[in-house]
């Protein structure tokens, strides 16, 4: 039965209508692994440590993006009905930036300047327990449970945007039309006949009100076939707006970092510090001064990122959330070859693709798995990862 | 850019394939008290619950519930002039955590083991218990296969076998959907086994599964699946995961376009927080769940008011009276035991949990004579407004299965 089921699935495969769509959902998904990877990298390149506590940073981002929404009367207990702006969005947005480079900054100065002449290990080490302590630390004073959400009701940018790649023939868009009409007669009629009935339960009616419900239905289904012919007689790409929004900020974001890097006094010396430490500062560059601006604009990356995914997903948070964020975008920093600024950038976006592809394919449950088996097999064959350079370094 | 040592990359990379299958997880140590043993003038009746990780609204309520039936027996004056003492061990959400917490009860020296409300968690459960020949009362789980695993599991709830096709049967003959997709959390066993009993059924009566996609707990990016499954323009799709994630995938579902589909899903919507992380997207769905806090029978009103008395609100969840009837349950036997002046054990306390006839809980009747441990239940089927649950209509396990 399952067989029969499954089989003309997996046989109709992957269908191209959708690729647009899927790829545009890999490349938004990318950019966020990608804003998060940077501080992976930015500071690997910097201090060659792995900052585990990353992830935490992005998680205290997300809450950072909750209690300004509260602020702004959005919490589920406030009175009223604030309005969604995009002001109240664009203060959540620099609020996460700034206390996240805020705590990657306290968190560099106490746990890991410290380490910073320790053998390397034990640097990694403080990075675990940084981590933990935020995770089960946090839950003593965040809220935390029940897990709170982040209120739709901030997002102005919630309506669909729809771009049309080929446009649907007229006939079934005037067959889906005719359907509209159809169900809009066939919903008065069931009103009249529960308000006849007296009932506000549409399964209390009786047998001759169910008769009026069950062609109510028939023509919602007919709604359905109908816009769904629509649908796959034309090819376009469907965001709710929030999306591009990600996207678009993503860029901006990532188009600064690299005028920061390239452009400026700053970036310069980051670079030199990141190409040799010892010489950088016995060129008179103040490396401190440096580790300390790479953990803020890394960890500033993650807090737009945070902000952005916690605000437009709606998922609850707990002190847990950027676990997982913080694993993928770490292996999409080891992709692009840790160290790389560029690198990271490319490595996220092909651990977004690869995995919506995956879902393209039929393969949803195994996208996660997909991910890490390119990773592998990059590795393999390019061991420092695909924009690293991979010379065996004199310990 | 920089050099790096390539072993230990590639090591992180095959850890980090490791952490596709036990991500998202929690793992601090359970804390909480630890029962002194057998003692002289206690029993000991153990409750393993969430107390922290996503699943602990379920968790918090679990254990106000089951706290509420101790307190009421003692304060009645306990059993045989011996006061019970619940003693509460944390899962922390998670499986692995979930059987220490069994077997540090078993060795705490419980009579009866109560929890959980997760199937995974209560599978392994279910484990300890066997081993240790300690009754298990389920509070939650409905995953079907658990009281298969020996003759002292039990549950107070109905089992997927029920819930499934009460959503099969809603959705075809109530809602008139003949299309439907349905969306699995990959990580959960109770959201695969609800996903298979719904599709059997929603078949056999005729109906057509367009399309099955999945997701992990704790995912937040759903956009791949529901661009696939709009694709096939289904009038309803049925989401058998827990709460946490389906209020996301309800707005990622009307984002990809299909506003009008109609949402179903089973009991692991059953949580306040689904209106806050679902909005406006989840209002109108249905679910399948064990009682509704509106309905006129008194056990229902006497359990809201003196949990309103103790606590000072209702239950956010119905799990506060399942775990409130698991642990009457208990009492009940132990009652029974009393009379009939037999020893209060494990072994006793199997046999006589085991003969539960018509025991009247605030979820309905439980009879568990001859039953394998999974009593005949009522389902009743809510509609999410914005205001919360209304109930839309009730099955009893005769009407959905005996036909």
């Amino acid at each position: 039965m399952g067989l029969e089921l499954y089989l003309p699935l997996v046989a109709a495969g992957p269908d191209f209508s959708t690729l647009p769509q899927q790829l545009t959902n890999g490349l938004i998904l990318g950019s966020i692994y990608a804003l998060i990877a940077l501080g992976y990298t930015m500071v690997y390149g910097v201090l060659r440590l792995i900052n585990f506590a990353h992830g935490e940073v992005y998680m205290l981002g997300a809450y950072t993006a909750l209690l300004v929404s509260w602020a702004f009367g959005f919490a589920p207990t406030s009175p009223g009905d604030p309005k969604a702006s995009v002001l109240v969005l664009a203060v959540m947005l620099l609020a996460s930036m700034v206390v996240c480079a805020a705590v990657g900054a306290v968190i560099e100065y106490l746990a890991y300047r410290p380490m910073r002449k320790q053998s390397r290990i034990s640097a990694l080490i403080t990075a675990i327990g940084v981590s933990l302590l935020l995770q089960y630390g946090g839950a003593l004073f965040l809220p935390a449970s029940p897990p709170p959400t982040i209120s739709g009701k901030v997002d102005p940018f919630a309506s669909i945007a729809t771009l049309t790649l080929s446009p649907p023939p007229a006939d079934l868009v005037d067959a889906e039309e005719a359907a509209r009409a159809e169900l809009a007669a066939r919903e008065t009629s069931l009103e009249q006949t529960m308000e006849a009935e007296g009932v506000r339960n549409q399964f209390d009616l009786s047998p001759e009100g169910k008769e009026v419900l069950q062609a109510k239905q028939a023509a919602e289904r007919e709604v359905n076939r109908t816009a769904g012919a629509v649908e796959t007689g034309s090819i376009t790409i469907k965001l709710p707006q929030n999306r591009l929004v990600i996207l678009g900020t993503v860029v901006g974001l990532m188009a600064a970092l690299w005028f920061l890097v390239m452009k400026t006094k700053t970036g310069r010396s980051m670079r030199a510090a990141s190409h040799d430490f010892e010489s950088a500062s016995l060129m008179g560059i103040n490396v401190n001064r440096v580790v300390s601006i790479t953990f803020m604009i890394g960890s500033a990356l993650a807090g737009a990122g945070a902000m952005m995914n916690a605000t437009f997903t709606g998922t609850s948070l707990t002190t847990f959330y950027g676990l997982l964020p913080g694993v993928k975008a770490f292996v999409a920093a080891v992709l692009g070859g840790i160290g790389n600024i560029p690198g990271a950038v490319l490595g996220g976006l092909i651990m977004g693709l690869a995995e919506e592809l995956s879902v393209w394919a039929g393969f949803s449950g195994y996208k996660d798995a997909v991910a890490f088996i390119i990773l592998i097999v990059v590795l393999l064959f390019r061991p420092g990862g695909l924009l690293g350079s991979s010379k065996v370094e004199k310990v | 850019m920089f050099g790096k040592r390539t072993w230990w990359l590639t090591g992180v990379a095959a850890l980090g394939l490791l952490a596709v299958g036990c991500n998202g997880g929690a793992t601090a140590g359970g804390g909480g008290e630890s029962g002194g043993g057998e003692s002289g003038d206690e029993i000991l009746l153990g409750l393993v619950a969430s107390q922290n990780g996503d699943l602990k609204p379920w968790g918090d309520d679990s254990v106000r519930g089951a706290q509420l039936a101790v307190d009421q027996a003692n304060l009645a004056g306990g059993i045989d002039g011996k006061k019970i003492r619940l003693v509460i061990q944390d899962s922390n959400s998670d499986a692995t955590q979930g059987k220490s917490a069994a077997e540090k009860l078993a060795s705490d020296g419980v009579v009866t083991l109560l929890g959980e409300v997760a199937s995974s968690i209560t599978e392994v459960m279910a484990d300890v218990a066997v081993e240790k020949g300690l009754p298990l009362i389920a509070v939650g789980a409905t995953k079907t296969t658990i009281t298969t695993k020996g003759d002292n599991i039990f549950r107070v709830c109905y089992t997927d076998d029920l819930q499934g096709p009460v959503m099969a049967k809603f959705a075809y003959d109530d809602l008139g959907l003949r299309n439907v997709a349905i969306i699995t959390d990959n990580k959960q066993a109770y959201s695969k086994y609800l996903s298979e009993t719904f599709r059997k059924h929603f078949e056999s009566l005729g109906g057509k599964i367009v399309g099955e996609e999945f997701y992990e707990s704790g995912a937040v990016n759903f956009a791949g699946q529901v661009t696939k499954l709009a694709q096939a323009s289904p009038e309803g799709v049925f989401l058998s995961g827990y709460f946490n994630e389906v209020g996301p995938l309800a707005k990622a579902i009307r984002g990809a376009g299909m506003t009008d589909a109609k949402l179903l899903g089973g009991d692991g919507w059953d949580s306040r927080e689904i209106l806050q992380s679902g909005g406006d997207a989840i209002v109108g769905g249905y679910f399948c769940n064990h009682y509704n806090s509106q309905e006129d029978r008194p056990e229902v009103k006497d359990f809201l008011a003196k949990f309103n008395d103790a606590y000072g609100a209702e239950p956010g969840t119905t799990m506060g009276a399942l775990a409130f009837d698991a642990a009457a349950l208990a009492i009940d036997a132990m009652k029974r035991l009393a009379a009939e002046g037999k020893e209060i054990n494990r072994e006793n306390m199997t046999a006589a949990i085991g003969s539960t006839m018509d025991f009247k809980g605030v979820s309905g009747s439980i009879t568990l004579e001859g039953m394998g441990g999974n009593p005949p239940k009522r389902a009743l089927i809510v509609e999410l407004t914005r205001e919360g649950q209304v109930p839309a209509k009730s099955y009893e396990a005769a009407e959905v299965l005996g036909s």
